[in-house]
């Protein structure tokens, strides 16, 4: 059996492997797969509770996976600031795999297009995938017209499971 | 605990289909072949230094965190794993993921790449269904 705590290392090998094989098509096709797998319960949670249940989800998992990061919530807006992404630092930092060099690529195909179809406006900005960096902003869709000088104060910073 | 993550065995699940439904079995087995020469290179290793004290200890390290119930003995020379509930089936089970038809077949693959890099055979008799399967390990006859 290939162990849970394993497995940074085997995607890593995955990715390269099927890039080789099939493509980045088969890449992203392999990518858009897993989301529709097993990304069920974040859409339930984001049709539950929108930006709170986003703030609910990630608690739980990035709470798993450790790392250190922070989240904030506004009125609308969820920001995800990933100051050191665990499953990158272990990519980069084990010496155990060669750092396949489109690896945080799998998060830009396996969350923002699930929000953006539940009508959020979504930016995730990979900032250093080798210093495990990235940032997630999910924006409430805005009214036609309306205008936001600002988004109300952060209703929670960090969020609880922030590794800070 | 940080970095235990069992959703992670339904995306392998799911990898490992992706795998023989584009590349074939011949694909998936290359793959998982491959990983004896990446991510288990540290475990060959130690295999060849300290022998099957050191799958021993792998094993036992890796059923502790997953919380699986395995039966770890010596036969002789033969390292011999019990395993009565596979964390990865069970895991999957309880969250009704579609588990690949040929799943278990990558411990086989990956346990006899391991060893035939370290000079040891492998074996494994498994039930997918029940999440159980008996492994055996031992030098490999000259």
């Amino acid at each position: 059996m290939i162990s849970c705590t394993e497995f940074i290392w085997v995607y890593n090998e995955l990715f390269r492997f099927i890039e080789e094989r099939g493509g980045e098509e088969q890449l992203i096709a392999f990518w858009k797969g897993i989301a529709d797998e097993f990304l069920w319960n974040l859409r339930e949670y984001v049709e539950k509770d929108g930006l709170e249940g986003m703030r609910r989800y990630w608690s739980h998992t990035l709470g798993e996976e450790g790392g250190r990061h922070r989240m904030t919530l506004y009125d609308d807006m969820f920001v995800i600031d990933m100051h050191e992404c665990p499953s990158a630092k272990l990519i980069h930092e084990s010496g155990r795999v060669r750092p396949f060099e489109r690896y945080c690529e799998h998060c830009l195909w396996l969350y923002p297009p699930i929000l953006r179809e539940l009508g959020y406006e979504v930016d995730y900005d990979l900032l250093s995938c080798e210093r495990g960096r990235c940032r997630l902003t999910v924006r409430k869709p805005r009214a036609r017209g309306q205008h936001t000088e600002h988004g109300g104060g952060p209703a929670v910073e960090p969020g609880p499971d922030s590794g800070e | 605990m940080p970095n235990v993550h069992k959703d992670f065995h339904g995306a392998l699940s799911f990898g490992l289909k992706f795998l023989e439904e584009h590349y074939g079995e011949e694909g998936m087995r290359e793959f998982l072949e491959g990983l004896a020469e990446s991510v288990y290179a540290p475990l060959v290793r130690d295999l060849r230094t300290r022998g099957l004290a050191a799958l021993r200890d792998h094993w036992q390290t890796v059923f502790d965190i997953e919380e699986g119930d395995v039966a770890i003995r010596m036969d002789g020379d033969v390292l011999v794993l019990e395993v009565r509930r596979c964390p990865a089936i069970s895991h999957m089970q309880d969250r009704g993921y579609g588990i690949a038809e040929h799943f278990c077949e990558h411990t086989r693959i990956v346990n006899e790449a391991v060893c035939r890099a370290a000079g040891y055979d492998a074996s494994v008799e498994y039930d997918q269904g029940t999440g159980r399967c008996v492994q055996r390990f031992r030098r490999a006859r000259e």
